[in-house]
This record gives C-alpha cells, structure tokens and sequence, in this order.
C-alpha cells in the first residue's frame, strides 16, 4: 500500500529495467496489506494523509479552512491526472505565512527494506532556531543517523526520493515543497548502494 | 439461559458469533494526542472487514458515522508493526478532551488524561472502560497537561 515509485526505489532501483512484478488475483493478505476495495477507500487514505501533513505544516488550518469541493477538487486532479486541477487547491497547502520561512514541521517518512520497523517518522523543523534552514542531512542526521555515518569512510547506503539522490545540503523546506508525494509526504528511501 | 431471539440481534450476521477485539493505544507526533488503533476478528481467524466494522459501532454514534463514515473509523498501517489496523481519526480528539478537561479545571478536579480521553472514544468501538478506572485516588492520577 505504499507509492509505487518508493516501492521501486526500495526493491528495484539499481536492477535492470522493465521491473518485473507479479499480479495476485486471490488471497489477498488481508493481516499484512491495506485492502482498498473502491476507489473511496483510496481517497480516504489520500484524504487521511493530506490531513496528517497539513496538521504538521499548519497546525491544520489551511485544510480546515477549505471547503469539502477542495478536497473532492484535489482527489479528482490526482485520480484523473489533471496538473492544474490538483495544483489550482495543492500550491493553498505548500504556502506559509510570510513572517515565517517555512512550514511548521515537516511532514516525512523513512523507509528502509532491511528493517523491522515500517517507517520513521518524527517532528522535525524546517528552520532552525537561529533562522537557518535545515538541510536533508540534518533531517537524517536526526532521524536515522546510520543512514549517512560513513563506515571506514565509505557511503554504504543511498538517500532516495522519486528515484534520485538529492545533495545533502539540500534545504528540507524546499524538498518538503518541491518533491513531496501528491499526499503531501517526503517519501525517502534509504537503500544500500550497490557496489560495481 | 434461554436461547437468543434471532429477530433481537444486531450486529453481524444472524447467527452469534464471537469477535476478538484488540486495542492499542498510541500517540500520534503529527495531532500530539493518543490514538486507538484496533482489529477485530472471528474465532477461525477472519478479519472483520471496515463494512462489518462500521456495522457494529454502538447505536448512538452511528448518525455520526453515516454522516462522515471516512473521517471516523479508516484503516491505516501500525506505524510499529506495520500491520493494517481500523483507527479512529484523531483530527477532532483536541477539540472534545479541551472541552472536559476546561471544566475539570475550572472544579480543581484532578483528571487523568488517558482515563478521559479514553472513556470517550472507546466505547464507539465495543471498549467500554469499568468505572473503578475513573475512582483513581488523586495520589494515582495526574494532572492533565493542557499544551
């Protein structure tokens, strides 16, 4: 039940293209995955997310202040792959206050197939308390700081998000607004970097 | 013990059947208040699925489900164990506990927060907390923390 492209990122990015899968049409893991039966059920988890990150990035004020044709304009713009249908309602939700620099907190989840835990996810400020924007290093410095401490000085792992690796430095606040998932969540990968 | 009369029965299916309940309590960093998170199954092992789930929360709360049954009770993934697991959406928890817990202050009531919160929204879905739970010593409890 997660994005298909941090699924690819997690199990398929440094294999050979086409990605090969498997479609079940019987026994579905009802114990391990999130059955979405209709179309409603999808919009509800989307709707559920969108939620959640403005809750973090706004205390949920700009969601609250939409009206239910907003929120039904956003799921129609994501489902029918209308850009501007989507961004007409999704640019009021990457917007912040102009006395502040950024959003409130950021809304992320870490991913990494080796292991038990699903995904990481904490408060985490944009902006420093001195005013200085936090990085995507500092994000991960935080977080999951194994993902970037380099064993016998040797990067063993890759920071991914949409399939590519995003320099360090890069301020969080500008990949919370720019590289966000349609829900409105950093998805990042940590994965191993492959040796060749 | 008379048998059961079939037409009286609410809840799923006609026949009785027994469902196993589990609860966890969480807290949620994005709402910053708990969370209940639970899954139901039968006896053999089946899931009940979100249908039969809204079917069977308590009568008075189900005007409010009809009203907004996706803003109420979805499924969601346990941020720990990864499993699928109904919750019941917190984005209002904020708005109800602000209200009890104003007037309990205002009556220099010690309040529980855990205790309160969950008396509330457990009952929804089939947890109904004993009432010793709310005679805690004020020793035993503490004071709510209203940030």
């Amino acid at each position: 039940h997660y994005p298909i492209g941090l699924l690819f990122d997690l199990h398929a990015s440094n294999t050979a293209l086409p990605w090969s899968i498997t479609v079940h049409f019987k026994n579905f893991p009802e114990k391990d995955l999130l059955h979405c039966h209709s179309k409603d059920v999808i919009e509800a988890h989307f709707m559920a997310c969108i939620k959640e990150a403005d809750a973090l990035k706004h205390k949920s004020q700009v969601i609250n202040e939409m009206q239910k044709k907003d929120h039904k304009q956003l799921w129609m713009g994501l489902q029918n792959d209308k850009f501007e249908q989507f961004w007409a309602i999704n640019r009021k939700l990457m917007e912040y206050p102009p006395e502040d620099n950024g959003f409130r907190y950021i809304p992320f989840r870490i991913y990494q197939a080796t292991t038990e835990r699903p995904f990481i996810q904490k408060l985490f400020r944009p902006i420093a308390s001195g005013g200085q924007l936090h990085t995507l290093g500092d994000l991960l410095k935080d977080v999951c700081p194994s993902a970037i401490t380099p064993e016998d000085g040797e990067q063993k792992t890759q920071v991914m998000i949409h399939g590519i690796e995003p320099m360090l430095e890069t301020p969080i606040q500008w990949l919370s607004e720019h590289m966000s998932y349609p829900d409105n969540f950093l998805h990042i990968g940590i994965i191993p970097r492959p040796t060749d | 013990q008379e048998p059961s009369d079939d037409s009286g029965a609410t809840g799923v299916g006609s026949t009785e059947e027994v469902v196993r309940y589990e609860y966890h309590v969480l807290f949620s960093s994005s709402y910053q208040v708990p969370v209940l998170y639970f899954r139901a199954c039968f006896l053999d092992g089946r899931p009940l699925t979100l249908d039969e789930i809204w079917g069977s929360v308590h009568a008075s709360y189900q005007a409010r489900l009809q009203e907004g049954p996706w803003d109420t009770i979805t499924q969601q993934e346990h941020p720990i164990l990864g499993q699928p697991f109904f919750v019941l959406h917190p984005c209002r928890t904020n708005e109800f506990m602000s209200a009890v817990l104003h007037g309990s202050q205002e009556h220099h009531r010690h309040t529980n927060y855990i205790v309160l919160w969950l008396s509330t929204v457990g009952p929804v879905v089939g947890l109904n907390l004993p009432l010793s739970y709310a005679k805690l010593a004020p020793e035993q409890s503490t004071d709510a923390d209203l940030s």
